[in-house]
């Protein structure tokens, strides 16, 4: 469905130097690779987070295959088309959510906005209403759509935006960071909503996210860029296996640590009581339990991976 | 063609809804235009009425170029005004929305807010452009009709200009400055274009066609242009609009979507 190989993305930034005049009439250039000769195909029916930290590429990349941006060089086919080339048929079937971008008219209800669109996707009146409640639904926006989109929280203008984008129910969904500045509970709904949306239309979505739990949440398969390469292509469950050493065992003790309480050295320990936070290699967690029995007396042990997040950050300080 | 019509519609009724919504700046905008427009319209009737002549052109002649300009300017105005509000969407990246909707990006960032408040004041600018028009002594219906065929000329050339700031908008996100530019250059015209000395006359007429946009029309009325002018006038309109379609084409290459 998407298929991108050796793809490049060149900017030109002006160099600044101490010397103002020369920066006005002989401004100089400097070439900067925002992407480098990345590769990669995505499936139909794939849902892929694509991750990396701030300026490393991912929405450059989102941008040039949904055809905003023009590569440097390199292939780019989205369904069979060359996205720059902004085909109507192609543009028809793609939809980009961008999380701190307002796509809906400002000052007016949202459902304005939702009948431009039924105009420009040429989405006819029965699908129209019958996609509209079914979103609404989901999303639990009846009673937003009446509202101006200026007086609406972020969260509640994130489920409106959502809704205008996927009317014309897209094949390919590009989402940049649509959790982005919502609490809690705005950024549950959205990610259930994104899995349930995936799961009823088979569409193919491309997400990207600095909050780990979302992706952790929705995407089987990772691409993980930095500096405008690739670092990692492959299952979420793959990366844990090969990057993820350790474990967490949490304990909550009965009793505090007794002043003679001297753990070894591999054990890396949090410790305020009732709460003792062990950080183990895999293979030493059953030396850890034994000693633990032997040393403390406890409620309750828990053993949890250790967090995405903190897999992602070793891997990006690798690279 | 009619899905863009369509479009066209919902869009310019969307943006009178938007300027609705502000009825008090809407009643100082249409006062004020209204205002001015009859303050230079009774400063070019005393002066000329005063000297009889302006460059040889008559009263009624210097009053029909005075009007003929308001009503291009108030229609490309009314065509145009998102060109106005083109800028905020290149800074905050909102642009990227518009060239992800499966239409021609013009339909939405060119013509895509038809200005009600222009639509209000136009109407009393045909009135008194038509009242005038019929003033002329011999009118003759062959220049009639050409008059109407230069003022669509004139259109096309407003879009080619149009089109040239949203280019360079894209390029280097300066809007403001060429849109003052354009047009306190076309202000220059609201007078007929003789009396201004060469090489400034011809620079007005080829170089940046707006004389062709603004005085070629009137002079066509009054029987003036020669069948070289004529020819000339069409070949430029031609080339100006492939150049503001070319620059158009090279700036979506070079766009940076900035604001993320």
């Amino acid at each position: 469905m998407i298929t991108v190989k050796d793809l490049t993305k060149m900017y030109r930034v002006p160099l600044k130097t101490k010397n103002l005049l020369k920066d006005i009439f002989f401004r100089t250039y400097k070439e900067k690779k925002a992407l480098n000769k990345i590769s990669f195909q995505i499936g139909s029916n794939e849902l892929v987070g694509f991750i990396g930290p701030n300026g490393a590429g991912k929405t450059t990349t989102l941008k040039i295959l949904s055809g905003i941006l023009y590569p440097s060089s390199g292939i780019v086919e989205v369904m069979k088309f060359t996205p720059f080339d902004k085909k109507q048929e192609f543009l028809k079937q793609i939809a980009f959510v961008m999380g701190h971008k307002n796509q809906l008219f400002w000052e007016l209800p949202a459902i304005d906005s939702f009948k431009l669109n039924k105009e420009i996707y040429e989405i006819n009146d029965e699908d129209f209403r019958n996609t509209l409640n079914e979103l609404v639904e989901l999303l639990d926006a009846r009673n937003l759509v009446d509202q101006p989109v200026k007086t609406l929280s972020l969260g509640q203008r994130m489920r409106v935006e959502l809704i205008a984008a996927l009317l014309h129910r897209p094949k390919i969904l590009f989402l940049d960071e649509p959790t982005i500045g919502l609490d809690l509970f705005a950024q549950a709904a959205i990610i259930r909503f994104i899995k349930e949306y995936q799961e009823r239309y088979e569409s193919t979505i491309i997400l990207t996210s600095h909050y780990m739990q979302d992706v952790e949440r929705l995407a089987k398969r990772l691409i993980m860029i930095n500096h405008g390469t690739i670092i990692y292509d492959g299952l979420l469950k793959d990366l844990l296996e090969t990057y993820s050493q350790q474990k967490l065992i949490n304990i909550t003790l009965l009793k505090p640590l007794s002043k003679d309480f001297a753990p070894p050295e591999k054990m890396q320990i949090s410790y305020r009581f009732p709460q003792l936070q062990i950080t183990s290699r895999k293979e030493d967690i059953a030396g850890v339990l034994s000693y633990m029995l032997k040393k403390v007396e406890f409620i309750d042990v828990t053993i949890e991976d250790e967090p995405l997040e903190e897999v992602i950050k070793k891997i990006f300080s690798r690279h | 063609m009619i899905r863009n019509l369509k479009i066209f519609w919902l869009l310019s009724t969307l943006s009178a809804k938007t300027a609705f919504q502000h009825r008090v700046g809407m009643i100082s905008f249409i006062s004020g235009k209204i205002v001015r427009f009859a303050f230079y319209f009774f400063f070019i009737y005393f002066l000329v009425s005063k000297t009889r002549f302006l460059a040889g052109y008559s009263l009624l002649q210097t009053l029909i170029f005075f009007l003929s300009f308001n009503f291009i300017d108030a229609l490309t105005q009314l065509l145009f005004r998102e060109v106005y509000r083109f800028r905020p969407l290149i800074i905050s990246g909102e642009f990227d929305g518009v060239l992800l909707k499966p239409y021609h990006p013009f339909i939405r960032i060119l013509i895509g807010g038809i200005d009600i408040m222009d639509t209000i004041t136009i109407i009393p600018y045909i009135f008194v452009l038509v009242y005038y028009i019929f003033q002329i002594p011999h009118l003759n219906s062959a220049n009639l009709l050409l008059y109407g065929g230069f003022l669509l000329n004139g259109l096309v050339i407003a879009t080619g200009f149009h089109i040239i700031i949203l280019a360079v908008g894209i390029l280097t996100t300066e809007i403001d400055n060429i849109i003052m530019i354009y047009r306190d250059f076309t202000k220059m015209l609201s007078l007929p274009v003789d009396i201004y000395k060469e090489p400034l006359r011809s620079f007005l007429l080829f170089v940046i066609p707006i004389g062709i946009m603004m005085a070629v029309p009137v002079k066509v009325l009054f029987g003036l242009l020669t069948f070289n002018m004529f020819i000339i006038s069409v070949i430029v309109t031609f080339l100006f609009m492939f150049f503001s379609l070319f620059l158009w084409n090279k700036a979506l290459k070079k766009y940076q979507s900035w604001g993320s």
